[in-house]
């Protein structure tokens, strides 16, 4: 069971690399490639539908590790107390740009609103590089160390290009690169490898900090059946929103 | 204040925010399924334009509840990891189950209902909406049946230093959960139908040309509000009977006491007006303009009810986090700093304070400008609905 439930958080985790990770790497290109607002909004109309699909997965990336490691939870949160404040702050205010940006029509709402898209997504992606530093010492060090910083470089470049290559999938052309899905499933893996990592490494001190048999078992009687419905209403959106001659409609409500 | 009062502060705080957005959530989802029900079943253009305009209220609200709903998520284990160590076992179950199984199809849902418009089937965009509306519904039982283990904790023994979960069934059939969560669904239907009628009423005293529109959402609006202010008074006494003893009797918690008694008394005048003045009048209400001023007025009222409802019950637990198992200076991390504490509360206030107030602006001007050149279901970029004038 302690197997099943590592696999279930790990796949969360992973997930949430791969899926979200795309949506930041958008994010961090609005000032690169969206030079023009009907740039901004083709590239935010791009990632739009799947946004509340993919964050969702760090909310139960959460969610499970507070059900299933109970003893962690606390632990790696205070931990990284600044830090996970921080990410908090850009994530929240990346997801009001989102939902906030094409409320109004002037241009400094627009411009201050993908600005507060491209800084939340710079923060959480420099912030994830930072906290796997941290995670991968045990909490041991800071992760402001030159380590972490620079993993925290390297994970906001693979998103950058995780995000680029989605842009290239979904609309070919448009910003002067054309994907298929085999590479975006390339690049999807490759955004996630940061996360599998530590995850690998972590793996016995999770096991071994597990939640009791009986908490586990109400857990599995009452998430895992649910686990099909969860897949199933993600394959949904991405058989509703995938490539076609209008993938990217405008206007989007984002 | 001490780092404890100061931790309890962002708690309350970004509480108290969450919950303003929730329960305007809870009140309207099902009312736009309906909306968007009746329109898929007659293709009737003002039922379109009653699901575009309520439901792009609806998910810009929904955006604050989101980002809210995130800080409070991880402020658990931020300053309260005392409360995992310690109960971890039993607690943690409804939240997992409530971030995996409910809030995760919601989010989910929700984007395909949004963006689906045009691209969905009738029948399948319809179903998401009912599916948002659900799982918006599970997501607030088991908030409900954590907070009330907090209040009663039921189904767990204490081991080792340690509680355990024993019996999970006691978990959903806690004393203070099967009144307590009612109560909340008829805060938030009665909220929703308030909102209906305020910015119904609004709207017919600016002389709106879409009458219909709005004589019809405020008529929508009473019987919601009436519904959910009966159901609300009536699990609230029933309540009672489940209380701890004490609870509002000791001076330590007079916040808790004044709370409780401003929510009863506002609570009870609120309560007749709804079911002997409203709904008696409803056919008439939206013709007698003389009303409208005062039902825009009553608008912010369910609002300030239900935080002082969350306050005499979360004050009333003081100083226990888990009634008379572990106190509140118990759950808080250990080590956390005055200093830490002071800056995230600064950071948390002052971004979500500045998003909610913006937040209503918009949806201030969303109602100002009615349903027309809405952004929800826009399929091209000069897309209106039908004026509803005509039906």
């Amino acid at each position: 069971m302690e197997v099943i439930w590592f696999a279930f958080f790990a796949v969360l985790l992973a997930g949430y690399f791969a899926l979200e990770g795309f949506d930041l790497g958008v994010g961090l290109l609005l000032p690169v490639l969206g030079r023009t607002r009907d740039n901004r909004d083709r590239m935010v109309a791009a990632i739009a539908p799947y946004v509340l699909a993919n964050e969702v997965w760090l909310v139960a990336v959460a969610g499970t590790l507070f059900g299933v490691y109970p003893l962690l939870e606390g632990e790696v949160l205070f931990g990284l107390y600044p830090l996970v404040v921080a990410m908090l702050l850009c994530w929240v205010l990346r997801d009001a740009g989102l939902w906030f940006r094409r409320r109004l029509d002037g241009s400094l709402w627009r411009g201050f609103w993908d600005g507060a898209i491209a800084f939340g997504s710079l923060g959480l992606s420099v912030g994830w590089g930072m906290a796997l530093y941290a995670a991968a010492t045990g909490f041991a060090s800071s992760p402001v160390h030159p380590v972490g910083l620079m993993l925290g470089v390297v994970v906001t470049l693979l998103f950058a290009f995780h995000g680029w290559t989605f842009l290239g999938w979904r609309t070919p052309g448009v910003f002067g690169a054309t994907r298929s899905g085999p590479m975006l499933l390339v690049s999807a893996l490759v955004a996630a490898l940061p996360a599998v990592g530590v995850l690998v490494g972590a793996m016995p001190y999770l096991l071994e900090n597990t939640a009791p048999p009986a908490t586990l078992n109400v857990l599995s009687l009452m998430v895992l059946p649910f686990a099909p419905i969860m897949l199933g209403a993600q394959v949904w959106v991405w058989r509703t929103f995938r490539p076609g001659k209008d993938a990217v409609r405008l206007p989007s409500f984002f | 204040m001490d780092v404890l009062d100061l931790a309890r502060t962002q708690f309350a705080v970004t509480g108290s925010l969450h919950f303003l957005f929730v329960v305007l959530t809870l009140g309207l989802a099902p009312l736009v399924a309906i909306m968007h029900t009746k329109w898929a079943r007659s293709g009737n253009p003002l039922h379109e334009s009653m699901t575009r305009f309520w439901g792009q209220v609806y998910v810009i609200n929904y955006a604050l509840g989101i980002v809210t709903g995130l800080v409070m998520e991880f402020q658990f284990g931020l300053a309260w990891s005392g409360l995992s160590h310690y109960a971890g076992d039993v607690f943690g179950a409804p939240l997992a189950m409530e971030t995996l199984v409910a809030f995760f199809l919601e989010s989910t849902f929700l984007g395909l209902w949004i963006f689906g418009w045009g691209r969905l089937p009738k029948w399948a965009h319809l179903a998401c909406i009912w599916l948002v509306t659900l799982t918006a519904y599970a997501s607030a039982f088991y908030i409900m049946v954590a907070n009330s283990f907090l209040q009663n904790p039921a189904g767990a023994v204490v081991s080792g230093g340690r509680m355990q979960l024993t019996d999970f069934g006691a978990l959903l059939t806690n004393k203070a959960l099967v009144f307590a969560f009612p109560h909340v669904v008829g805060a938030g239907l009665f909220t929703g139908g308030m909102v209906l009628v305020g910015a119904s009423a609004y709207m017919l005293r600016r002389r709106t040309p879409d009458t219909e529109f709005f004589a019809r959402s405020m008529r929508t609006g009473v019987v919601t509000a009436a519904i959910g202010v009966f159901v609300a008074m009536g699990f609230g006494y029933a309540q009672f009977a489940g209380i701890q003893a004490g609870k509002f009797g000791d001076d330590r918690n007079i916040l808790a006491a004044v709370g409780l008694g401003f929510m009863i008394e506002i609570g009870q005048l609120l309560a007749l007006v709804v079911l002997l003045v409203m709904l008696p009048m409803i056919s008439s209400l939206p013709r007698r303009r003389w009303t409208h001023p005062i039902l825009i007025l009553m608008t912010p009222l369910p609002f300030v009810l239900s935080i002082l409802g969350w306050m005499a019950r979360e004050i009333g637990r003081q100083p226990w986090m888990i009634w008379e198992r572990l106190s509140v200076a118990d759950a808080m991390s250990p080590g956390l700093t005055s200093g830490m504490v002071t800056t995230s509360l600064i950071g948390f206030t002052a971004v979500l304070g500045l998003l909610a107030i913006v937040d209503y602006v918009l949806i201030a001007r969303v109602i100002r400008r009615g349903p027309r050149a809405l952004d929800l279901g826009a399929t091209s970029p000069d897309d209106k609905p039908a004026p509803a004038l005509s039906y």
